[in-house]
């Protein structure tokens, strides 16, 4: 699969490399140079200087040959963004986006955009720990180990 | 008689497009709302305009938004230097508090189409609007003395003819104009002229012309021809 990722900070750079590790193409986009060092030496993916929400920046980065996109910048509004221009205007299949703030995740989910959301998903994690004192984070090692093999069987061919 | 109700206005963004904007609107008696993150901002807007109800916030958070009185305004305007934040601050009060009409600055002209597309009624981008007004003068003709005014794509062109047109003594419908292109107004002598097919063309008149898809380079050209 063709993969188009806007943001390389940690969440960007674990996933390009992640993906790239189970045979994707990856192209990741971000501002800062310096921000795709966090990629390693190896990542042999394409690196996009440039802002994710400028339709020539994403035509620079393949988009309309992506099957996946992610927007996971700091930045909510940018991620929005981004996650809708892939999605209306470059129609591209698979499109999520990161959101911190829980309520503009819950609206723009309604709105029909695919979401996820790093707040409330550590706070509920946190917040079972507390109640019935399961981390579930790390609670099933076997669920984690059949997560990384169905990554690899979306190869393209 | 009770006065008609002032239409309310939600102005996203206290930058100098934002304040100069409120400024203008309460002059013309609308009800004005300016939100502005900045608190030192806020003040000293508050302080230049009086009464005016400035509110200190994001103008993309849902919970702030909804102490706006947002879900009665006729108008939304997101007039930051952001285009992400206004694209979202106009989604936001068009998808979740139904205001009828959202306008929105465009920081980067590209984005004007993608606003577009994303459901912002009017998205305006001053550098594109700029740029209409230097390519004219850039032209260097004494042809086109216009601008133009870029909406949904289409050219508003003003046309001064020179001396030597070959347009002059023409009729209106001998005109010959690429498709997507007409002649709406004669402007002679500084008064309005319907531009009826009979209608002949005169020294010194201006035409005022529409495009759906010339620019105004493009226009200056099909009208030289």
């Amino acid at each position: 699969m063709n993969v188009v990722i806007v943001g390389c900070g940690r969440v960007g750079s674990t996933l390009a490399r992640e993906m790239e590790a189970a045979g994707h193409h990856v192209t990741i986009i971000d501002e800062r140079v310096s921000a795709f060092s966090r990629l390693g030496e190896d990542f042999r993916g394409d690196a996009i200087v440039g802002t994710g929400i400028d339709e020539s920046v994403l035509r620079r980065a393949g988009i309309e040959r992506a099957d996946c996109f992610a927007s996971v910048t700091n930045g909510d509004n940018r991620n929005l963004m981004a996650a809708q221009i892939a999605k209306e205007i470059f129609k591209v299949p698979r499109v999520i986006t990161r959101i911190y703030d829980p309520i503009r995740e819950e609206v723009y989910r309604e709105l029909g955009l695919e979401t996820v959301c790093s707040t409330r998903i550590i706070a509920d994690l946190v917040r079972d720990y507390f109640v019935d004192g399961v981390n579930r984070a790390h609670a099933e090692p076997a669920a984690e180990a059949a997560r990384l093999a169905r990554l690899g069987a979306g190869r393209a061919s | 008689m009770a006065a008609a109700p002032r239409p309310y206005v939600l102005i996203v963004g206290g930058g100098k497009v934002g304040y100069h904007l409120a400024k203008h609107l309460i002059e013309r008696d609308y009800e004005i709302t300016l939100v502005e993150k900045d608190h030192d901002r806020a003040d000293w807007i508050q302080h230049q305009l009086g009464t005016v109800s400035i509110m200190v916030g994001d103008g993309d958070e849902m919970a702030f938004l909804a102490t706006t009185g947002i879900e009665r305004a006729a108008v939304v305007i997101a007039c930051t230097g952001d285009d992400e934040d206004n694209l979202v601050a106009c989604q936001l009060a068009k998808g979740k508090f139904q205001v009828p009409r959202t306008i929105a600055r465009v920081n980067n002209p590209v984005n004007v189409h993608v606003f577009t597309a994303l459901g912002i009624d009017a998205p305006i981008s001053a550098t594109e609007l700029l740029m209409g007004l230097i390519e004219a003068e850039l032209s260097g003709s004494d042809m086109v003395k216009g601008v133009a005014v870029k909406a949904s794509g289409a050219s508003l062109v003003d046309v001064a003819l020179p001396d030597l047109s070959t347009l002059v003594g023409t009729r209106v419908r001998d005109v010959r104009l690429p498709d997507g292109v007409l002649v709406v107004c004669i402007v002679r002598d500084g008064d309005p002229v319907m531009p009826a097919p009979d209608e002949v063309i005169r020294r010194r008149d201006e035409l005022i012309v529409y495009s759906k898809t010339l620019d105004v380079e493009e226009v200056r050209v099909s009208l030289a021809g």
